[in-house]
């Protein structure tokens, strides 16, 4: 219990002292730290604070210290609690006497305390330990050792690298990692700093040694890329290696690989290599886009086997050109249905300023197979192509007629777009039809001017035959806009059944909150019920779904839609709106519908939650909640437990926290689980067990798993 | 996931995502016809055997993404949570019909195991960069949840560390596979709006903070909940349930913080991408009315702002050039200046965070060693362009960044927020 209240006070003063540090370090002038701040944190140190006080000043130490506070952090590097905090200053505090510091506690400290102090002299690189580190490679404790050999190669020194090659050999096989990470290190400054031979002398020496294959994949890539071109050869035998994990290091550094000899490696590779390596290396050739030898992969997209075929063809999309057009084509017509559609696929993204030239002229001359390819690729590649696809149209042949108009629907401008509607309203070949229809959709909504092409279509509806009429409603309600939601409302009050059916479902799903007024007057005036509940219902919706209508017309919205609807169904969805935007109006609907015998249950839950959520404590609330026969009570929470079976989790904290004057308890999640910190029995059916008092009667309750908190009056 | 998503067959999805945004939006797929049998199983040489590292609720979600791959096995689950290790058992077991799926309280044995070749890394944020330099060190390849660093220098560790290990690593950036995101991206980044001028990122919660200790509590049997390795990297303090949410615990570790972080390694994500995945700004503006500027080196402005957004759902970005913007949202919704910036294409909308593009694309490149979109160097850019402004919120004052020497210039209050310890016996 002491302790317990020790270390509440301890958060709170916490709290104040985060406000404070926070402050003060906004008011600092200036970019240094303060040396006023420093000695207030240091007295901290040095008073009997609680260590959670004291873990924030170290933290605060991290922008304030200096070599004044080194001292003080240095007596908490023996701390089981405190050494990780003092460490966070330690490791930035820039000069000498951090330094020294953590390698005087090198002597001071074991275990695990001993490796943190390891791992930040590493951090720090300091060159002066390397002495001490060295002799730490020996330690017994195998965690002690590796720490020192990595901090050994964090500072990357000649002297720290000497000692890592030194132990390398005798390191115990549990030290033998770390000391090898240290060494790839200590090469990789090397060869940053231009020394790559020596670099390349500690790589061999890692690849060669009984390291983890992680260390000698390591030690590969850096033998590799610091011999340079040289490096090439090394590189192109991990190719070979019947070890896959060497030959996905060849693959990796190929691609970081400088120059452009790398590159006529690669080709070279190829046409050596087992189709399925050959797949990956074409893989990393594409990767290498500003120098890959294009010609290589052309050549193995053309022939040989179908995996080094189809990882060609697909490189080409990525990094062809319009040299590749010829072959690329040719490839799409195989009979092979993969290799013809990764070609296909591969002719859509080809890049290349001159690829849309060369298929526009290509396809003034083309013929079988070939002609409706071409008019895809227009499609795909958004060529502008009109006239051709147009002549298309009127071809003899359906695969031909099909391409054109598919191309058409994804590139015809609106000018053109009435030559789509008429192949939708009186298709030459009936069974061009369905493929015209999915065409004027695509067209319809990339339209820039959607009211323009609104227009064209209703144009088209009024001279279409009826069948046709519902599906150019259809696209009409994809295009949006006023004039569409005009023609479909028209539609849906309509003397036809079929129209209305239509427009009243278009309506219903309309996703803007301009059909508003035109589903309120369906709801009203339809004579069929079942038009007046999609008309209700879509209302409804749209109240629901748009947060940004202004409370006064939601509200009387929700009016509208409570009197229009003519199903006490509809009428509870309202409320289940109303509960969505808690707020006074919203509750005085609420109160009001619990006036309505067939909505009493469903208003009362509603008027509670939204009583619950606005706060409950007005004058104005009370009376309210007094006409719906509602008073405020007193409610304490005894016990709570949420779980399944004899797993239970004791949430009486929780409850009692969220408990207000009312029977309804609204939780800060509609989910127990993410109210109660976390799911006690994951994938079974859970309740909640509530014992608790209104006005001082003792009463029990039970919810399932998220339902709605209500308790009921005692008895 | 939206349903729209959940019902979007992947290859439909590869087509709309060609279509709006060019060979720049997706990665090939390498499961070829061949390396099914009959019945559309994947062989044994070709899948990738992978391990999950702290699969909590968002884990949860990452996983059911894995597992609709028909050429990942799951075999093993570490957390330090038992009833989480108890609960994706389950979930992989009755997957594969098997009880198959070993269950580890110490990441470090997962990883030890050499039939594992990726591991999905859904931990608390305060494990994520670690556990992620220890798995590549391990030799494995990884998808790892967002935010991927506590500071700048992991993020600066963590590419390197990506680089010399050879490692394939995948931010739980998913943004980066969305057609939209990807074309708003690509908009920007080929000059469609003109000259760009302005990015803006939504960081969702733009305030420093801290974290330290709270009441102490029983601590529970470490079978149960395994406290010490709960906290693992972050500096000791003692057990509190309430610091069990591993979302928000040490989320920004250090003393600086917060939304700039959880929602900018999304947000700035794709702003880097649009301004062509160049280095991290070079200068920090304090905040002010409700916006922090920063700017890169070419002189674009990326602004991380709260207000202000079409309604296009969370995660919203914002790219302005001189002759035209675009904006979008998680709704997969996008808004143009002009109609015509489409060019005659319609974007495909995709909402939600659907991570399933993400996770093949991870494992595609698991594959072929390519680099995946959300790749080491893209994150720790983005990672490091949060950092940088959670650094200008807590100094209230503006900073200078370095690129070359990754510094604050001539400021030692900055740099010294560059880096934080880790907790004994933890390193990088």
């Amino acid at each position: 219990m002491h302790l317990t209240r020790h270390f509440a006070r301890s958060v709170v003063v916490l709290a104040a002292f985060l406000a404070l540090t926070a402050a003060s370090v906004r008011a600092a002038e200036g970019t240094s730290p303060s040396p006023e701040k420093e000695r207030e944190l240091i007295a901290l140190l040095r008073s009997d604070a609680p260590a959670a006080e004291k873990a924030l000043a170290c933290k605060n130490l991290a922008v304030h210290g200096s070599d004044v506070a080194v001292p003080e952090l240095a007596k908490l590097l023996v701390d089981e609690r405190l050494a990780s905090w003092a460490r966070i200053p330690l490791e930035v505090i820039p000069g000498a006497a951090a330094d020294e510091a953590l390698r005087k506690a090198l002597d001071s400290t074991q275990g695990i305390l001993l490796v943190g102090v390891l791992n930040s002299i590493g951090v720090r690189r300091d060159a002066g330990a390397v002495d001490p580190l060295t002799s730490r490679l020996q330690d017994a404790d195998a965690e002690v050792a590796s720490a020192a050999a990595v901090a050994l190669g964090q500072i990357g020194n000649v002297p720290a690298s000497k000692s890592l090659r030194k132990a390398l050999p005798v390191a115990p096989a549990k030290v033998r990692s770390a000391v090898a990470e240290g060494l790839v290190l200590c090469a990789e400054r090397f060869f940053v700093e231009g020394n790559a031979a020596a670099a390349a002398e500690i790589y061999d020496e890692v690849r060669k040694a009984d390291v983890p294959q992680q260390r000698i994949l390591e030690a590969t890539r850096g033998a590799i890329l610091s011999r340079k071109d040289e490096g090439i050869a090394l590189l192109t035998e991990q190719f070979k290696s019947p070890d896959k994990a060497l030959f996905q290091i060849a693959l990796t550094t190929a691609r970081e690989f400088p120059g452009r000899k790398i590159d006529e490696a690669l080709a070279a590779e190829v046409t050596k290599a087992a189709p399925e390596r050959a797949a990956l290396i074409i893989e990393a050739m594409a990767d290498r886009k500003e120098t890959v030898v294009l010609p290589a992969i052309v050549k193995a997209a053309g022939k040989g086997a179908k995996p080094v075929r189809i990882a060609a063809i697909g490189a080409l999309g990525r990094v062809g050109d319009s040299s590749c057009l010829s072959s690329l084509l040719e490839i799409a017509m195989e009979s092979d249905a993969e290799v013809g559609q990764t070609a296909k696929t591969a002719l859509a993204d080809l890049p290349g300023e001159g690829v849309d030239k060369e298929i526009v002229a290509r396809l003034a001359k083309a013929e079988g197979k070939a002609y409706p390819m071409l008019i895809e690729l227009v499609g795909q590649r958004r060529i502008e192509a009109i006239s051709a696809l147009l002549k298309a149209v009127e071809h003899s042949d359906k695969t031909v007629r099909s391409a054109a108009l598919t191309s058409l629907g994804q590139t015809i401008p609106a000018k053109n777009l009435s030559v789509l509607i008429a192949q939708v309203v009186s298709p030459k070949h009936a069974d061009d039809a369905p493929v015209a229809q999915l065409a004027l959709k695509t067209a319809c909504v990339r339209m820039p001017d959607r009211e323009a092409c609104a227009t064209e279509l209703a144009s088209g509806i009024e001279k279409s035959p009826a069948a046709t009429k519902t599906i150019l409603l259809e696209i009409l309600s994809d295009v949006g806009g006023a004039k569409a939601l005009n023609t479909i409302g028209t539609a849906a009050k309509s003397n036809d059944d079929k129209l209305q059916d239509t427009g009243s479902r278009l309506l219903g799903k309309w996703s803007s909150v301009d059909a508003a007024p035109v589903l309120l007057d369906l709801a009203k005036t339809s004579a069929s019920d079942k038009y007046h509940v999609r008309a209700i219902r879509g209302y409804i919706s749209l109240v629901r779904r748009f947060k940004e209508i202004p409370e006064p017309e939601r509200l009387e919205m929700c009016q509208n839609a409570m009197a229009a609807a003519r199903h006490a169904d509809d009428q509870k969805l309202v409320l289940g709106v109303l509960k969505l935007y808690p707020s006074i109006g919203t509750l005085k609907l609420a109160v009001t519908a619990s006036k309505a015998p067939e909505l009493k249950d469903e208003a009362t839950q509603t008027t509670l939650a939204i009583a619950q959520k606005i706060g409950g404590k007005s004058d104005e609330v009370r009376e309210l909640l007094s006409q719906a026969g509602l008073e405020k009570v007193k409610l304490e929470i005894v016990k709570a437990e949420y779980g399944s079976g004899a797993t239970q989790k004791d949430v009486t904290e929780v409850l009692q926290k969220q408990a207000g004057d009312l029977q309804l308890i609204s939780l800060p999640d509609g989910n127990y689980n993410a109210s109660f910190g976390g799911d006690p029995t994951p994938n079974t059916p859970k309740q909640l067990k509530i014992k608790y008092k209104i006005n001082g009667k003792a009463g029990e309750a039970t919810f399932a798993e998220n339902a709605l908190i209500i308790l009921p009056m005692p008895k | 996931m939206s349903n729209k998503a959940k019902r979007l067959p992947r290859r439909q999805f590869l087509k709309s995502a060609l279509s709006v945004a060019g060979a720049a939006a997706v990665a090939p797929t390498i499961i070829p016809s061949s390396a099914l049998g009959l019945d559309g199983a994947v062989a044994p040489s070709e899948r990738v055997i992978v391990g999950g590292i702290g699969i909590g609720n968002r884990g949860t979600y990452d996983l059911g993404c894995f597992l609709e791959q028909k050429d990942v096995q799951f075999v093993a689950v570490c957390d330090i949570k038992e009833a989480r290790r108890t609960a994706v058992k389950k979930i992989a077991d009755e997957k594969y019909g098997t009880q198959k799926c070993e269950m580890y309280r110490d990441f470090r044995e997962l990883l030890d195991r050499k039939d594992i070749d990726a591991v999905l890394i859904a931990t608390g944020p305060n494990w994520h960069a670690t556990a992620a330099m220890n798995a590549a060190k391990a030799g494995k390849d990884m998808y790892c949840e967002k935010p991927c660093t506590k500071n700048i220098a992991q993020s600066l560790i963590l590419a390197d560390t990506m680089r010399r290990t050879g490692r394939v690593f995948q931010a739980g950036t998913q943004r980066r596979n969305l057609p939209h995101f990807a074309f708003a991206c690509e908009l920007a980044r080929t000059g469609k709006l003109g000259k760009l001028k302005k990015v803006y990122a939504h960081p969702a919660g733009m305030q420093a903070m801290t974290s330290g200790w709270l009441i102490p509590e029983q601590e529970p049997n470490k079978e149960v909940v395994d406290w010490n390795m709960y906290l693992g990297p972050a500096a000791w303090r003692p057990f509190n349930a309430k610091l069990l949410d591993g979302f928000n615990f040490e989320k920004g570790g250090g003393l600086v913080g917060g939304g700039v972080l959880e929602w900018g390694s999304h947000c700035v994500d794709l702003c880097q991408w649009a301004v062509g995945d160049c280095p991290p700004p070079i200068e920090y503006n304090a905040p002010a009315n409700g916006e922090l500027m920063a700017r890169y080196e070419n002189g674009v402005e990326l602004i991380y702002r709260e207000k202000g957004w079409i309604p296009l759902g969370s995660c919203p970005v914002r790219f302005e050039g001189e002759t035209g913007w675009v904006e979008a949202g998680d709704s997969g919704k996008l808004v143009l200046s002009s109609p015509e910036l489409l060019a005659g294409r319609s974007v495909a909308e995709i909402g939600g965070y659907p991570a399933t593009y993400h996770v093949r694309d991870f494992l595609d490149c698991v594959k072929t060693r390519s680099q995946p979109k959300g790749n080491a160097d893209a994150a720790c850019n983005a990672h490091i362009a949060c950092h940088a402004a959670n650094i200008a919120l807590y100094l209230n004052r503006q900073v200078k960044y370095d690129l070359k020497k990754h510094e604050f210039i001539n400021d030692e209050q900055a740099n010294r927020l560059r880096s934080e310890a880790l907790r004994e016996p933890w390193r990088l």
